[in-house]
């Protein structure tokens, strides 16, 4: 019996943090397979070990921004690196983001972080049409995120539950651009359409690939995984002449009275340096924000693109809003 | 019923250990739930929610309805495959019915995972029609029945076995064995397979992994979708869940009249060998049949090998392991351990009918059947304070949640056991001077050693495969192995991530291999 | 005349252990059979080999005309040899009720509802059960539920009854009255029965005929005169020391009635 509680106590401890080594933890809603790898680079460069926490297929897990709300009288972490800019505005209106400008954040552009340090924008991805060119002729192709409610795409069409991920926030995006009654009406005409709802942005590239839709809406990540696995794809970035493409910047936050401040800042000026934008421009097809960086052939850097006009807070506020509608719309 | 088993000096040793257990139950599971709907008073509009809301009611009868499914067909494989290998001639009956239940032991989603390497659209038998079919209703009820049949069947089995031999000679002096099977043996097991069909109806009905893989709605989701969604309403989500709990209190008051009804003859004195019920000229489509489910069971397992090796996953896998199965083996085992030392405690008084058993039961069953993602807010909520913070930022958290979740296996397998051992042995004991802790550690452990060496066992395996307790709140940096799986999936490559869910698989069995073998060989 | 039952040469072997050891014993329809011995010794062995519960290594076991096992195949199976058992723990099903354990055989030959029904009720009243149909076992009495194991091997009509030490857990008193009921019922019925006991005043309160086995082999047979001129073994001669002793069990002057 005592030998059983010595043994366990062993086991036990063997997984708390050491005092001894510098260490950081990290909460990510970038995809493991593209964070870790980041994380490692960190360590090996700075010396200090990083514990992360991952977030799952969008939908699966409550979250790794829930857990920090969860979390919040005592937080866990240092670092959020969210896959999206907005959730991180639901930390920073709940008072639990410590603002930091890092030197790191010069060469970034202005538009795309916080003025008062609160949140800095880094590689993004954008949210883009992946089309089946076996199933979906030249000329036909869909240009405008208008199209998944066009009859003649009926039920033919997928996007990502929009309860959950980088989906919540274009919905957002599109009700802050057009208004509360605008796109209710187009959201309703989607399910009149026949939109097939997938359970992530994984799952409609999984669709649009094996040909069971003809096109969907998902993240330019996701689309250049079908293009790696030699699908017969075309990536549109949407509405070039109108709305434009939403943007999405992965974004980095330091929260307020983590266990390891100093090393968090670090961390966050790791994460906003070039060397990590291009990193992710190549294993994720991350667009780098930077001019010059190099990337791989088919990501384009984001100044070469047509972006939408966003105000990343204003859509924080709409994601709030039309929650308890978006649930009922997906029947949930 | 007096006795020495009730005297002053043995009573309060047996509370005291009681408290202890139960206290133990108590902080992994109710207290968090309670602390969170006190905190949460919008709890009552989501209980109100599912009463008043037609959607929310649609989708609870929908997913009432599929578990009913899930339970019917797993009972349908389960049942005759129970009889057949337990009581019948078929060649080879043991190895078949371990590699079909050896899945069992596994998350359903790593099964679901294999399915799909399968039958997807780019599946090795897939195309548009099977893939339609796959993510569907019709896939969640086939999938999760094949991968919980075999908790039927081994129910069964166990009932079977269990049962006093000379009732079945009595039956075949006087009918075909087929009469024997159907109008004696099986209402004389129908404990087993009745607890079977609610153990199932349960797994089934709190499984959100799999649904949300195929694209199905259910009912968790809809808790799941109030903290995984953007606006973060835990209390809500909890009043969802109290008539799930009603639920289930209802099914234990159900399983409680049917138990007390009739004590039938449980391990019976086993007078000489019995022989197994001849077949005759069906042995052979039996044989066929049972060797069948085996290989049905084991299917999406290969799928997932194939998907591995065809695409180099398993020399990348390597770097992604981590400590990740270490992780997994230590907690689980820890917490097996607790789980059993609770089980002894509780399980003893349910099963002596002594006060304070059967609430501890109880909440053993509710802690089971709450939705992860609730159970797993709670326990955030009540432990991450800053003096709690050595368990919190440890394994230690995950320890606590597996033990609230997972006590009910060591409460109802030790109690079943300790009903089964005669009362007067405590009894003898108690008058020679033994105080409860004595007896407990004298008496019933060295007599019941094999049995609660299964427990534990089945504490450990179901530890290791535990998926979506631990995703909530795993300590940064020591993900378990079924979590690691799980994260990376998400746009991991699809080789490496079939890989991992092989190592899982390994580690199952190595654990379960390497423990069934040692138990075995202890003399009977 | 052909014997109901009898085994000729009967060994049955687990291993290295002889449970049975060329046993040959025949049982002339209408008698009664005591079969006595030691605890191990075989008693119960032999009974499963009649019922074709074990399958013997070697030996013959006929039934009437019939042969129903034969140098270890079963020609026989055990639902179609006719026969009726009473188990030393009774193994009433207590799922069914009284009504329910009489009638499963009954439906199993396909006798119609009817008079399955018919048979039952004379059956249960001829016990002295009468009123208890639907009660289940678990309800009642250690009494009743002897006298439902009786009724249930009897209502079959079978061509011979084991019963197997079917006394062995009663109280005295009951067990007075339960051999008296064994008594005229098979005196009634012209049953062959083979009835397994330790205790020789019991036998004789029931049988004609007596056996006794010692480590898978009989001994001794033949009527009481017979063993108590030549007790064959040391335990013969203890059982009749004990017989002695005391009045047998139901019937004064000790000297067992003979079945007509």
């Amino acid at each position: 019996m005592r030998r059983a509680a010595l043994i366990g106590t062993l086991l036990l401890s063997s997984g708390c943090g050491g005092g001894a080594a510098p260490e950081v933890v990290v909460y990510t809603s970038v995809d493991q397979v593209f964070s870790a790898p980041v994380f490692q680079a960190f360590e090996r460069e700075a010396g200090i070990r990083v514990r992360a926490v991952f977030d799952t297929e969008e939908t699966k897990s409550t979250g790794v921004l829930n857990r920090l709300l969860a979390e919040a009288e005592a937080p866990q972490a240092d670092v959020f690196w969210s896959g999206d800019p907005v959730r991180p505005f639901l930390l920073i209106r709940r008072g639990l983001i410590e603002p930091y400008v890092s030197p790191e954040a010069e060469g970034l552009p202005a538009g795309l972080r916080g003025e008062d340090g609160t949140w800095t924008g880094v590689a993004a991805r954008a949210r883009v049409l992946l089309v089946n060119r076996g199933v979906v002729p030249e000329a036909e192709m869909p240009r405008s995120v208008r199209d998944l409610a066009d009859p003649r795409w009926a039920g033919q069409a997928a996007i990502a539950n929009p309860l959950f991920g980088t989906t919540t926030m274009h919905v957002a995006a599109l009700f802050a651009a057009w208004g509360d009654v605008e796109a209710r009406v187009f959201l309703e005409s989607l399910k009149a359409n026949g939109v097939r709802i997938a359970s992530s942005n994984g799952e409609v590239k999984r669709l649009v690939v094996s040909g069971e839709v003809a096109f969907g809406l998902t993240d330019t990540d996701d689309a250049n995984e079908a293009r790696k696995e030699g699908a017969d794809v075309e990536v549109v970035y949407p509405d070039p002449e109108g709305l434009g493409t939403l943007v999405m910047p992965t974004t980095i936050v330091l929260i307020s009275g983590g266990p390891n401040p100093e090393p968090g800042r670090r961390l966050v000026d790791f994460l906003l340096s070039a060397e990590v934008e291009r990193r992710m421009a190549e294993s994720a097809a991350h667009m780098p924000l930077r001019q010059g960086v190099p990337t791989p052939d088919g990501v384009p850097a984001i100044p070469e693109i047509r972006a939408m006009e966003v105000d990343y807070g204003r859509v924080a506020e709409e994601m709030e809003r039309i929650q308890p509608w978006l649930r009922e719309w997906v029947g949930l | 019923m007096g006795g020495p088993l009730r005297s002053p000096a043995g009573r309060r040793e047996r509370e005291v250990a009681l408290s202890a257990a139960g206290a133990a139950l108590l902080l992994g599971s109710v207290a968090p739930l309670a602390s969170l709907l006190v905190q949460e008073g919008s709890a009552w509009r989501g209980a109100l929610d599912v009463l008043t809301d037609a959607s929310i009611f649609a989708l609870l009868v929908r997913s009432l309805a599929l578990s009913a499914l899930v339970t019917a067909l797993a009972l349908s494989l389960g049942v005759p495959l129970g009889v057949l290998v337990a009581r019948t001639d078929v060649a080879a009956p043991w190895p078949a019915a371990l590699l079909h239940a050896f899945p069992m032991f596994l998350p359903p989603f790593l099964l679901a995972l294999g399915w799909f390497h399968l039958f997807g659209a780019k599946g090795l038998l897939g195309s548009a029609a099977t893939s339609s079919v796959f993510f569907s209703a019709a896939g969640v009820v086939l999938i999760l029945a094949v991968a919980f049949a075999p908790v039927v069947t081994a129910l069964v089995a166990l009932g079977l076995e269990s049962l006093d031999p000379s009732l079945e000679e009595a039956a075949r002096v006087a009918a075909r064995p087929l009469r024997v099977v159907t109008l004696i043996l099986l209402p004389a097991a129908a404990p087993a397979w009745l607890l079977s069909a609610i153990v199932v109806f349960t797994l089934a009905f709190s499984e959100l992994a799999v649904p949300m893989f195929l694209r199905v709605d259910v009912f968790p989701a809809a808790v799941f979708s109030r903290l995984g969604g953007l606006d973060y309403a835990p209390g809500e989500a909890l009043g969802l869940v109290l008539p799930l709990l009603g639920l289930a209190l209802l099914l234990l008051a159900v399983e409680r009249r049917l138990a007390g009804a009739r004590s039938y003859a449980v391990l019976g004195l086993r007078s000489g060998r019995l022989e197994r019920l001849p077949l005759g000229r069906w042995r052979g489509a039996a044989t066929l049949a049972v060797w069948a489910a085996a290989f049905l069971s084991v299917a999406p397992l290969v799928a997932l090998a194939w998907r591995a090796a065809s695409g180099g996953g398993f020399s990348q896998a390597g770097g992604w392991l981590g400590g990740a199965p270490w992780t997994s083996l230590s907690t689980a085992a820890i917490a097996a351990t607790i789980i059993v030392a609770i089980g002894l405690v509780v399980g003893h008084s349910a099963a002596r009918r002594l006060g304070g058993g059967g609430t501890l039961d109880a909440v053993s069953v509710l802690a089971f059947v709450a939705p992860a993602a609730v159970l797993g807010v709670g326990l955030i909520a009540l432990w991450n304070r800053p003096g709690l913070r050595w368990v919190y930022g440890s394994a230690g958290i995950l320890v606590v949640g597996y033990v609230a979740r997972y006590a009910v296996i060591g409460v109802r397998t030790l109690g079943a056991l300790i009903a089964q051992t005669p009362l007067h042995l405590e009894e003898a004991a108690a008058a020679a001077g033994a105080g409860f802790w004595r007896r407990l550690t004298r008496v019933l452990l060295p007599l019941h050693a094999r049995g609660i060496g299964f427990a534990w066992l089945l504490a450990l395996v179901f530890c290791l495969r535990d998926l979506e307790l631990a995703v909530l709140f795993y300590p940064p940096g020591r993900q378990p192995l079924t979590v690691r799986i799980f994260t990376l999936e998400a746009n991991g490559p699809e080789p490496v991530v079939a890989a991992l869910a092989l190592a899982h698989v390994a580690m199952t069995a190595v654990v379960l291999g390497a423990g069934g073998g040692l138990l075995w060989r202890r003399p009977a | 005349m052909t014997a109901a039952v009898a085994l000729e040469g009967v060994t049955l072997a687990y291993g290295d252990r002889k449970a049975l050891d060329e046993v040959t014993l025949s049982v002339a329809p209408g008698e009664v059979l005591a079969l006595l011995g030691p605890s191990a010794s075989g008693k119960t062995s032999l009974l499963r080999a009649v019922l074709g519960l074990a399958v013997p290594t070697s030996g013959t076991v006929r039934l009437g005309e019939e042969v129903a096992t034969r140098d270890g195949c079963l020609l026989l199976r055990p639902e179609e040899r006719g026969l009726g058992v009473v188990f030393q723990d009774l193994a009433l099903w207590p799922h069914l009720t009284v009504e329910g354990n009489l009638g499963f055989g009954l439906a199993a030959r396909g006798v119609p509802r009817r008079e399955a029904v018919g048979r039952i009720a004379a059956m249960v009243r001829r016990v002295g059960l009468a009123g208890t149909e639907r009660r289940h076992p678990g309800d009642l009495s250690g009494g009743q539920r002897q006298r439902v194991a009786i009724a249930r091997a009897l209502v079959l009509e079978p061509r011979a009854v084991l019963l197997d030490e079917p006394l062995a857990s009663i109280d005295v008193d009951l067990r007075r009255d339960l051999l008296a009921l064994l008594r005229e019922l098979f005196a009634e019925g012209g049953t062959t029965a083979v009835h397994v006991t330790h205790d020789l005043r019991e036998a004789v309160a029931v049988a004609s005929c007596f056996a006794v086995m010692e480590e898978g082999r009989i001994v001794q047979q033949g009527a009481l005169d017979d063993l108590r001129r030549a007790p064959a073994t040391p335990f013969v001669g203890s059982l009749l020391d004990d017989l002695e002793g005391r009045m047998p069990v139901g019937e004064p002057g000790g000297e067992p009635r003979r079945v007509p």
